[in-house]
């Protein structure tokens, strides 16, 4: 098995391009995202992109914001009780991204189908009401047919949808823990990222601890996400913040309403941006600028005991750079 | 005894939720209103979120997300959306779920995707909304699948219309034996449950009418707050004001007194 460790800037490198259909997980308003990953497609400039989410989480709304997302489509494109997502709405109502809305069932539904290598999964839900009739792709008829076209069940005769099955080109996805052969463990609601990373034609984990494999042989009942589907693992650790990790850290209130307002105007994204995205290159310089303060405040989680089976098999950072430069060796 | 509107809603939408039902919760009033149900008379009520979190009651604060470290402290299982959305929900075996709504119409269709100045079933086609608000999320899932559901809302001229600019999630579409013709597995909306009382849906027509108001409002004050021609039962009551256990027990959910600072 191939050590797949690669630094975040490799990752992004490697595996983006302007003009892609990107996906992103889990892809939580609150939770889980793999968001440092969104903010390093920020820092080298990927634009045009198709954009698939099953929530619109704060890496949307920052992609969104500096205008990188040509598309989307979405179950939910809010910041739960954090608010409405800004960057991503300023840019649905000037008309510069074109909005797919789907429900959340709707959005698994779809990797399920694109992981089956199904052409279309037959639709019960989000039919006969304006998630059928409403299709940004094709605006201008109303009701739109081709979105969730409407079949019929072979067997009873009864009326349906079919949705589009999702194979997005890239799946960015966080994980609690990962070795590095990309073996993951996700704690708290996985939401749909196991069918995504079985979804998604090229996909890379992006881990807030690396975990000897030991750990994986452990609970292999746990191991949802297997290494025979990862192409790259990144180490990074508070990877979801200023969202949460389960296990890990809470996410940061006042970070979040922060982030979110300065998405409203052009002008403070490219502020924030200057200040939150742009002013690091390592983990380590990431976590400076995050502060010590900060990641002790979110790091004491009421959730914390659930990484406590864990703990003796998590690589410190020393390992993990053995490890990275024994690979480039 | 004092209390705020949104107390009372919330307390009156927890007294439709019943001992031992399956029920799916989104954030704020929603949750509000089911783990007050299960402190005050629903002991064995089964909440889950649709992220699949399973067994589990907030800690430490209202949940800033159906999937926040605050309601994953305790859980007893955490699974994913094709269990919970899918094989709980659309599936048709969840009993009960409780969802808000920007506007809401005579029909039970609630909109929360967007504000138009024309609606796409107005002008013919899909532009881009004034207002953008979140989508659908689960609530599409949940008003086809669900056994039956509860519609939170404030009272509003301006959110209770007509006809909502876009249909998240339908109710009884155009009324009658229209989710019948349309498939849905699910029962619809069992009631609008707003700042100011409580609406049903007559049974043959669909259509919802005023059943009960509350005490600090009157008929005539609900009809000018709804934009269509509300129709009131000839029993119409005021709905019981919260009992002091009531109120200790919805206080006890909401301990960061998220409730007590709308008004």
């Amino acid at each position: 098995m191939q050590n797949k460790l690669i630094s975040m800037q490799e990752a992004v490198t490697s595996y983006t391009w302007d003009g892609m259909t990107y996906c992103h997980g889990a892809a939580f308003p609150v939770g889980s995202d793999s968001v440092a990953f969104g903010k390093e497609m920020v820092k080298q400039g990927r634009k045009d992109l198709n954009v698939i989410c099953h929530c619109g989480s704060s890496q949307v709304n920052l992609l969104a914001a500096v205008g990188a997302v040509r598309r989307c489509e979405v179950g939910f494109s809010g910041l739960e009780v954090y608010g409405f997502a800004n960057g991503l709405n300023r840019a649905i109502t000037s008309g510069q991204t074109i909005i797919e809305d789907y429900s959340n069932g709707a959005m698994a539904f779809r990797l399920f189908g694109g992981a089956m290598n199904w052409p279309f999964v037959p639709a019960t839900v989000n039919i006969s009401n304006d998630q059928q009739w409403c299709s940004g792709d094709s605006p201008d008829s109303y009701p739109a047919t081709e979105k969730i076209p409407t079949i019929t069940d072979p067997f009873t005769g009864r009326t349906l949808g079919a949705f589009r099955s999702l194979r997005p080109e890239l799946a960015a996805i966080h994980v609690t823990m990962a070795d590095i052969y990309g073996n993951a463990i996700m704690l708290g609601s996985e939401w749909s990222r196991f069918e995504m990373s079985r979804a998604a034609e090229k996909v890379v984990l992006v881990a807030d601890q690396i975990v000897d494999t030991d750990c994986m042989r452990q609970y292999p009942n746990l191991v949802r996400i297997i290494a025979e589907v990862v192409d790259a693992v990144v180490y990074w650790p508070m990877c979801s913040w200023p969202q949460a990790s389960c296990g890990l850290y809470d996410s940061d209130e006042e970070h979040m309403f922060m982030m979110n307002k300065a998405m409203k105007t052009a002008e403070e994204t490219e502020e924030y941006c200057k200040e939150w995205v742009h002013a690091y290159n390592t983990p380590q310089e990431y976590l400076d600028l995050i502060g010590q303060d900060k990641i002790e405040m979110v790091s004491a989680t009421e959730t914390g005991f659930l990484m406590d089976p864990y703990r003796k098999w998590i690589k410190s950072e020393a390992q993990i750079k053995e490890l990275m430069d024994r690979k480039e060796g | 005894m004092e209390y705020t509107k949104q107390e009372f809603m919330t307390i009156v939408t927890g007294r439709e939720i019943k001992d031992g039902q399956l029920i799916i919760l989104g954030v704020g009033l929603s949750m509000l209103a089911g783990y007050f149900a299960q402190k005050n008379h629903a002991p064995n009520l089964m909440p889950f979120t649709e992220g699949g979190v399973y067994g589990s009651t907030p800690v430490g604060g209202l949940p800033w997300g159906i999937e926040c470290n605050r309601i994953s402290a305790n859980a007893t299982s955490f699974t994913n959306a094709i269990d919970a959305l899918g094989f709980l929900v659309a599936s048709g075996r969840c009993d009960n779920a409780v969802i808000g709504a920007a506007q809401v119409d005579k029909y039970g269709n609630v909109n929360t995707t967007g504000i138009w100045e024309e609606p796409p079933w107005k002008l013919g086609k899909y532009t881009p909304p004034r207002v953008r608000l979140n989508g659908s999320g689960g609530a599409n899932d949940i008003s086809v699948g669900a056994k039956s559901y509860l519609i939170m809302a404030s009272h509003e001229k301006r959110r209770f219309i007509e006809k909502v600019d876009y249909i998240s999630s339908p109710g009884y579409l155009d009324g009658g034996d229209a989710r019948e013709r349309a498939g849905f597995v699910g029962g619809g909306p069992s009631a609008i449950i707003s700042t100011l009382g409580i609406l049903r849906p007559d049974p043959e027509s669909k259509e919802f009418y005023l059943e009960a108001y509350y005490p600090f409002t009157n008929v005539e004050k609900v009809k000018e707050n709804t934009g269509w021609d509300l129709k009131v039962i000839d029993e119409v009551k005021m709905v019981p004001e919260p009992s002091e256990q009531e109120l200790a027990n919805l206080r006890s959910v909401d301990t960061t007194g998220s409730l007590r600072k709308k008004g």
